[in-house]
């Protein structure tokens, strides 16, 4: 536990020092305030259901541009060698790596508590809805990363893992958004297929709902790709 | 300490090391040799369990360096070949790093920060960022790194790589002030660097051993193969008096001699023995009767040098047949 919170406070150092950083930072505070001025006016529903809805889709993007370095530098520098020699074992280290991108991440979302405040100022916003649909944001955000985690160590590249995860997320998303639309999906694989996707997991939360079942999704998923980034990082030792 | 059996390495149809078996007895300096692409590094990366190999098994202090890594590896300083540094932090930052993986508490990787610190002659790079640092200051950040846990066995690919020769002369007094408690196992493809540290000397070539012992061994051996050492003798008088007095001596086969160019009077002689006979006292012994000044007298021996790549370089010639034996049988 030690060596992993001693590797996720390095990795966090590097995130805050690397220029890509503060350039996702912006784009986040940017892009989300968009969304929150284009529903904040008068006759409108006071609240955070259109803003999160639009974040969720940034996070496509953006999720993966703070993820694509976290081990695939480790790889191209060659510091890797140096922590596999080290009294760490890989799960310390993709677990350190995937801690370290979860806190920026709530870094990341820091500029919804503005417009919660400026919403709160205006109006008077039912707070539930409001928290849940965060809570929702950063379930979003710890299966995100965990997918970046997994491509970042599957090559040393930094633009592949970020198009990798890109992809990855865009088959969890769009693909499974539309395809069940699709007449020649069976009724059953149809049902499944709403399930995995993870627009409609979160919008449980955004509408207020706190509901186990999406706990599990979130989790499960989450666990999921951390143990493949795990076992792709070991595999890394036999080729 | 640091133990290799039968360590092999393919990579895909390239072999990389062949059967390779290694034994350090604790608290000695041994240099690993060998050529550029001999499988040094491949080695090394088997043994601090980077790599792991195709066959065989490596131990650190009887700890598999696979089965039981965790074990293996808090005995272990390993300085990577290719030195990997986190570029955007600062030479204390990193040294705290270091000392976090290896779980040491904080009064303690201070007392040992400024102790290595001071060792590998970083006290005043300490705020400097890593990026910024020369190569060879990168290099004794990444040793301070290796050395900071105090471990009793020591992996150090390519030490003195990218230092000044200042440099190297430190690091050189630094691996043998660590010999006694610590086993180190150093690498390097410069031969005098090995020579003057290490207590005992393993060639390897195209991933084999193909030489090991003490430095006078190796030495000795390099005489033994070297029959017909001559002996160069620096003379006054004559070239023609220096081979009358010379060529008349028993177990002499030929005799040269030369006026020295620039110095008037001396005259330069090669005296090339009948198989193996060291022929320096009778040399002198009749210059003196002849009354003829001598100001030197000096066996050409083989150096080590040229015993290295006569034993890195004819491997290769026998791996080349034996690859093209077992090609042919496929």
């Amino acid at each position: 536990m030690k060596a992993t919170l001693t590797l996720a406070r390095r990795e966090l150092a590097s995130l805050f020092f690397s220029p890509i950083g503060y350039v996702v930072l912006a784009l986040f505070a940017l892009g989300s305030s968009m969304v929150f001025y284009i529903g904040f006016a008068p006759g409108n529903h006071a609240t955070m259901r259109i803003t999160y809805s639009g974040v969720v889709w940034l996070l496509v993007f953006l999720a993966p541009a703070v993820s694509m370095r976290l081990v695939s530098e480790e790889l191209s520098r060659g510091t890797i060698e140096r922590l596999m020699t080290s009294p760490v074992n890989d799960l310390q280290i993709i677990l350190g790596k995937w801690l370290a991108a979860m806190f920026f991440f709530a870094v990341l979302l820091s500029p919804l508590v503005v417009q919660i405040i400026v919403l709160e100022l205006a109006a008077d916003p039912d707070l539930g809805p409001v928290f849940t649909g965060l809570v929702g944001l950063l379930l979003v955000g710890c299966l995100y990363l965990a997918i970046g985690t997994f491509a970042s160590a599957a090559t040393e590249n930094q633009i592949i893992a970020f198009l990798l995860t890109v992809f990855i997320i865009c088959g969890l998303t769009f693909l499974l958004y539309f395809l069940p639309t699709a007449e020649f999906i069976p009724p059953g694989v149809r049902s499944a297929m709403y399930y995995a996707n993870v627009n409609r997991q979160f919008e449980d939360f955004n509408k207020g709902l706190i509901d186990l079942r999406n706990f599990v999704y979130f989790g499960s998923m989450t666990a999921l790709f951390l143990f493949l980034a795990v076992k792709l990082l070991e595999s890394r030792r036999w080729r | 300490m640091i133990q290799a059996s039968h360590l092999t390495k393919w990579y895909g149809p390239t072999l990389a090391v062949d059967d390779l078996s290694l034994e350090l007895e604790p608290g000695k300096i041994v240099g690993f040799l060998g050529p550029n692409g001999a499988g040094k590094s491949t080695t090394i990366r088997m043994l601090t369990g980077y790599l792991p190999p195709t066959s065989g098994r490596a131990t650190l202090d009887g700890h598999d360096v696979l089965t039981h890594a965790a074990d293996a590896r808090r005995k272990l300083g390993y300085l990577p070949e290719s030195n990997p540094l986190y570029p955007e932090m600062r030479v204390e930052e990193y040294l705290h790093f270091a000392g976090k993986l290896h779980g040491m508490a904080r009064p303690l990787r201070r007392s040992r920060i400024d102790h290595v610190a001071d060792r590998c002659g970083l006290s005043h790079l300490r705020r400097r960022t890593i990026g910024r640092l020369s190569k060879g200051n990168k290099q004794r950040v990444g040793l301070a790194a290796a050395l900071l846990h105090d471990p009793p066995m020591l992996v150090l690919d390519e030490p003195t790589s990218g230092l000044d020769p200042n440099q190297i002369g430190q690091v050189r007094q630094l691996i043998r002030d660590l010999a006694g408690d610590h086993t180190v196992l150093l690498s390097s493809h410069i031969l005098p660097e090995v020579q003057r540290v290490a207590d005992r000397v393993v060639i390897v070539a195209q991933g084999r051993i193909v030489a090991d012992g003490t430095v006078e061994e190796l030495r000795e051996r390099s005489h033994a193969e070297d029959d017909r050492a001559p002996v160069h003798v620096e003379v006054r008088g004559t070239p023609d008096s220096v081979k009358q007095a010379l060529a008349s001596l028993d177990h002499v086969d030929t005799v040269e001699a030369a006026e020295e160019p620039g110095q008037y009077g001396w005259c330069n002689a090669w005296v090339v023995p009948h198989g193996r006979k060291d022929l320096r006292v009778q040399i002198a012994e009749a210059l003196a009767e002849r009354n003829l000044l001598v100001r030197e007298i000096r066996r050409e021996a083989g150096s080590l040098e040229e015993y290295f790549v006569r034993v890195t370089d004819s491997s290769r010639n026998v791996s080349n047949q034996a690859a093209t034996t077992s090609g042919g049988v496929a």
